[in-house]
């Protein structure tokens, strides 16, 4: 096991986070443009009450620009993308030159796709693919469990907290959340990333509840918001 | 020979996908970009590397032999081979390091020596760099892309393989560490070399950090885990300025330095690559004294030779660079980066006369050297045609056990044809540097 700092720790986290942002954001992205294709050219406006926006686009198609390419929308696959290369860039001696690479040609993949005369979403299946041999890429190159552990609790918790808020259902939740469950299992003790028991225990209470569930999806975000807040944490910030 | 000029934008495409960058501060803005490739190496003969490596070695070993004089006895000053306003008004001097030995007695680990070769092929040494000498990840890293997009060139030429730079640097690490991890301490991301911190970090397993997560406590400097834990730092690779080193003991308003460092270093607890106060022997002054140096120390003639070069702090060279100041290059002594230079044959009859005038004012800030007919190497330009253009090389020697010259090193070019100005903070850009086998 090497070394852990702080600030490493805190960048394999929010790497790992910001990645699976791009990735589930450009998947549920494009999903939603083929409904809006022809079926229901509104669609667009269910997405942005899953975050609390408004809808200032107009159009599905100016949303859909804003959404994937613009690098100032903080809700943008591009903007995800390069806070996560953001991240990765400053860990380059963890995850080494070529996981880096990946991420580089995910956005270089992005900015084509939006001058590329071809259709979205063929355009934006290379990126798929890149994002995905950046994971295959990160497994293979990060030697240190504890890193890895730290990297995937982050992209768990992203992926689940995308799950609850755009209603994604249960049975794909309660996957992700068993997945999730695992990572901490491993995570090291008296570290930033102790997990916070109150937090998981209302998670496992939302996830068990039949009923109420799409009532507290909410809920469960703010607990996968606190999750990780432990006094370790606190002391090292 | 062939060389990958055909792959070039190949290999332009894996630059751009693995992230060869250097970043720059324009307008108070930071901006990264690619660092210009081109894919026409520089080719150095097996019997002119030989040479340039003798020379290198005795270069080096006669500037680290200085540092530990200037730091300590101060021989070559009670015997009047440098004067002691060279070394002790220098910048670079730093009184704070008076007595340290630096651990197995080395200053400088690793050096940027900067040549050009002029039109008889003869070789001069333009400048000694051996504070923190930048590069040599941009040609290690050309040739690993270089060999990727253009095989079949690697099959056929008798090169040198330069991809065990990291070993050697590790190696160099490892000499000198006094117990505890490798680190290579870095300002940050915003930093113009970062590409290169975090590069060179990956490839000796070295571990990246910023000053906030190392700390010294009782003369030990550690690494502070976020377990709470602390790891012990056996040799520091930094890659921040003197200055800005440890707030302590020098620039107090630094952010970017580890308080106290200073100290575990005078305690003998940590080694620092290159080791602080090195100035005082890279400096643009003190270079005139360098091939005394080797004779003084190691009573030996300079195998390589310096540019021809004038001191105006002497009255003989005052006269000389005055009467003959349009025919030279001046250099501030202070400056770095390719500012400071200014050539005498660009100046208006105004502008020289007011340069007479600072040289009679500051005589000890400057030099004068003879403009130098470089030999011109070619370059593809932006429309895939072969022009020619000024180039320097920076050779890296590392000194550890013993001292090694990387059979490579980091040749840099001007894209401006009216330019002598090769700096990538200038706009330069760089080549590979083949040596050959045979």
């Amino acid at each position: 096991m090497g070394v852990i700092s702080v600030i490493t720790g805190s960048n394999l986290f929010w790497m790992g986070r910001y990645t699976e942002r791009a990735f589930t954001t450009m998947k549920t992205l494009l999903s939603y443009y083929d409904e809006m294709l022809d079926a229901d050219r509104n669609r667009y406006k269910d997405y942005l009450k899953s975050f609390g926006l408004f809808d200032t686009y107009g159009n599905m198609d100016h949303f859909l620009e804003s959404f994937l390419f613009d690098p100032e929308n903080p809700n943008s696959v591009r903007f995800s993308l390069d806070r996560a290369y953001d991240n990765g860039i400053v860990l380059r001696d963890e995850i080494s030159t070529e996981s880096l690479s990946f991420l580089q040609m995910a956005i270089d993949t992005l900015c084509g796709a939006k001058e590329s005369c071809l259709s979205r979403r063929f355009s934006l299946l290379q990126l798929e693919d890149y994002i995905y041999a950046f994971w295959g890429c990160l497994d293979d190159r990060l030697y240190d469990s504890e890193e890895k552990n730290i990297v995937y609790c982050g992209k768990s918790t992203e992926r689940l907290d995308l799950y609850f808020r755009l209603n994604y259902a249960k049975p794909e939740i309660e996957k992700e959340f068993h997945v999730l469950c695992a990572r901490l299992r491993e995570a090291p003790k008296n570290t930033p990333y102790r997990y916070n028991t109150q937090q998981l225990g209302s998670l496992v209470e939302i996830i068990g509840a039949e009923q109420e569930f799409d009532s507290l999806r909410m809920a469960a975000v703010r607990s996968l918001g606190r999750l990780f807040e432990s006094e370790t944490a606190k002391s090292f910030a | 020979m062939i060389t990958p000029v055909a792959n070039a934008a190949e290999i332009n495409q894996l630059m751009a996908r693995y992230g060869v960058k250097f970043g720059i501060y324009k307008n108070g803005t930071f901006k990264e970009q690619l660092f210009p490739f081109d894919a026409v190496p520089r080719i150095i003969p097996k019997a002119e590397f030989e040479v340039l490596e003798k020379g290198l070695i005795q270069r080096v070993d006669a500037l680290n032999r200085f540092l530990l004089d200037v730091y300590g006895d101060k021989n070559i000053i009670r015997d009047g081979v440098v004067p002691e306003d060279f070394v002790f008004l220098s910048s670079g001097y730093l009184p704070q390091c008076e007595g340290i030995a630096p651990p197995k007695g080395i200053y400088s680990h690793i050096s940027g020596i900067d040549l050009v070769q002029a039109k008889d092929k003869s070789w001069y040494i333009l400048e000694d760099n051996l504070r923190i000498p930048s590069g040599a990840s941009y040609p290690l890293i050309a040739r690993e892309l270089s060999r990727i997009a253009s095989p079949q060139v690697f099959a056929t030429s008798r090169i040198r393989d330069n991809r065990n730079y990291g070993v050697l640097l590790k190696k160099t690490m490892d000499f000198v560490n006094c117990g505890g991890i490798n680190v290579i301490l870095t300002p940050g991301r915003y930093n113009a070399a970062y590409f290169e911190h975090s590069y060179l970090a990956e490839r000796t397993d070295a571990v990246l950090a910023q000053a906030h997560e190392l700390f010294v406590e009782q003369d030990v400097l550690y690494y502070r885990d976020y377990s709470g834990g602390k790891t012990r730092v056996g040799t520091l690779y930094r890659r921040i300025a003197d200055e800005y080193l440890d707030p302590l003991n020098f620039l107090p308003e630094s952010l970017i330095g580890i308080p106290n460092l200073l100290d575990a270093y005078r305690a003998g607890n940590v080694a620092i690559l290159n080791a602080p106060g090195n100035g005082a022997a890279d400096d643009k002054g003190i270079y005139y004294f360098v091939p005394k140096m080797i004779r003084y120390y190691l009573n030996e003639e300079p195998i390589l030779q310096n540019a021809p070069t004038y001191l105006p702090f002497y009255e003989e060279d005052r006269s000389y660079v005055l009467e003959h100041l349009e025919e030279l290059v001046v250099k501030d002594v202070a400056e770095a980066g390719g500012y400071g230079v200014v050539f005498g044959n660009a100046l208006s009859e105004r502008q020289l006369a007011d340069l007479k005038q600072t040289i009679l004012a500051e005589p000890r800030r400057f030099i004068a050297q003879e403009v130098i007919d470089f030999c011109d190497l070619p370059v593809i330009d932006e429309d895939g045609n072969e022009v020619m253009r000024k180039a320097d090389l920076r050779a890296f020697v590392l000194t550890g056990e013993k001292t090694e010259v990387w059979a490579s090193g980091l040749t840099r070019f001007s894209r401006n044809p009216e330019s002598f100005v090769v700096n990538s903070s200038q706009g330069g850009g760089f080549k590979d540097t083949w040596v050959l086998s045979q």
